[in-house]
């Protein structure tokens, strides 16, 4: 026990950040962990991730270490800062920038173009909006998600929030949502059933990079022709040591730092067993910024049946 | 949200509610969720002046004997609020 209090203390003192979490950076296996990634990507480069449940010894010892019960938990220099709700708070009212130091504080700036994003509504979406709000302390408050949704609701003020004064309506933003806001215009049309809000965005990549398939024929030609890509394998090693195939990359910390050192226009191409957690893995490196991402559909069990059947079936 | 097997008899919001205000004698305790997740809220002048890692430490070391082992009554708590009370005027 003394040991892993050791490997802990060693881990934390030596890196700068150490998240402690369920599954891997790439491939979050819980609610709470994917929320603290999602914000750490934003904000620094590269940080150490611990998978508590790759190491029972490691998931006990971490919560006595730091006196916390729950998973995940965040080190910064070597200093316990909170669990899942401490960090999103934290990230809203800007101690974390602050924590994570100068890196991420310029990251956070050079995110915002200039102050307040400038958003138009038409008369007829301003008036829809007085029309729909319930109560008057709520706020009109519009989300926009790393992939461009938009989501517009009232709701009350939060910590943070970047107020845009459209002329007659006021709208409230998370800073993050804000710099995905810019010569934003939002109208009410007719619709099917019966009007809604329709926004254009013009910060939105005309053509947002999706997951694209690939076919266990497509993949076997694509490595016979020795064309250049990166496959990544995100089963877990018991799974690999049944069936695998030889060109994988196992998604381990090795596997996620060769990941992280691919340029981001670089083939990549996840597997799993059936093709449903290498999906996940491929919206997540898609959200990282990498734009030629592949999922092969079926996964290994496809390879298996449609082109390798000394692959064992599992 | 998955169920999660437990021994506990009794009222699990109860238990969660009680040890709390054991630690902390003024705390306001509202406890919703099920199935082993639980999402709390808590006032108390305790954490007044105090950072909210220290607050929600305390609310963690009044209930962490409900969070031990395998098959703990509260197998995860989704979100805990600390709350310090409004300031009489």
């Amino acid at each position: 026990m003394a040991n892993v209090e050791s490997t802990i203390r060693e881990l934390v003192t030596s890196k700068k950040v150490v998240l402690f979490m369920k599954g891997s950076r790439h491939f979050p296996q819980c609610g709470f962990s994917a929320q603290v990634v999602e914000i750490l990507n934003k904000l620094v480069p590269a940080y150490e991730t611990v998978n508590v449940l790759a190491d029972a010894e490691m998931r006990d010892g971490i919560k006595r270490f730091s006196d916390w019960p729950t998973i995940p938990q965040l080190y910064v220099d070597g200093k316990f800062v909170g669990g899942c709700d401490i960090i999103k708070e934290m990230y809203a009212n800007g101690e974390l920038q602050e924590a994570l130091g100068s890196q991420a504080q310029t990251a956070a700036k050079a995110a915002t173009p200039s102050g307040p994003p400038v958003i138009a509504f038409t008369a007829r979406a301003a008036t829809a909006v007085q029309a729909a709000r319930e109560t008057p302390t709520d706020e009109l408050r519009l989300a926009i998600s790393p992939s461009f949704e938009h989501e517009l609701y009232f709701d009350a003020s939060q910590p943070g929030d970047v107020v845009v004064d459209t002329g007659g309506v006021t709208l409230h933003l998370d800073a993050e949502s804000a710099t995905r806001a810019h010569g934003l215009r939002i109208d009410f049309v007719d619709t099917a059933s019966g009007g809604g809000f329709k926004i254009d965005n013009p910060m939105q990549p005309a053509r947002a990079p999706a997951v694209r398939s690939l076919t266990p024929k497509a993949l076997k030609a694509s490595l016979e022709a020795k064309e250049k890509l990166s496959l990544f394998d995100v089963r877990t090693d018991g799974e690999r040591a049944t069936a695998s195939v030889s060109a994988a990359i196992a998604m381990n910390e090795e596997g996620q730092r060769r990941l992280e050192g691919l340029a981001k226009d670089a083939k990549i191409v996840f597997m799993c067993h059936h093709g449903m957690r290498s999906r996940v893995a491929a919206e997540a490196a898609l959200r990282q910024g990498f734009t030629d991402v592949w999922n092969l559909e079926g996964g290994i069990d496809a390879w298996s049946t449609e082109v390798d059947s000394s692959v064992p079936r599992y | 949200m998955s169920d999660h097997p437990t021994d506990f008899k009794g009222s699990i919001p109860d238990a969660i509610r009680d040890s709390i205000c054991a630690a902390l004698t003024d705390a306001k305790v509202e406890v919703a969720g099920g199935g082993g997740h639980y999402t709390i809220v808590v006032t108390s002048a305790a954490f007044e002046g105090k950072g909210m890692l220290e607050n929600q430490r305390l609310v963690y070391s009044a209930i962490a004997h409900l969070m031990k082992g395998d098959g703990a009554p509260v197998h995860a708590v989704d979100s805990l609020k600390t709350v310090k009370p409004p300031k009489a005027s």
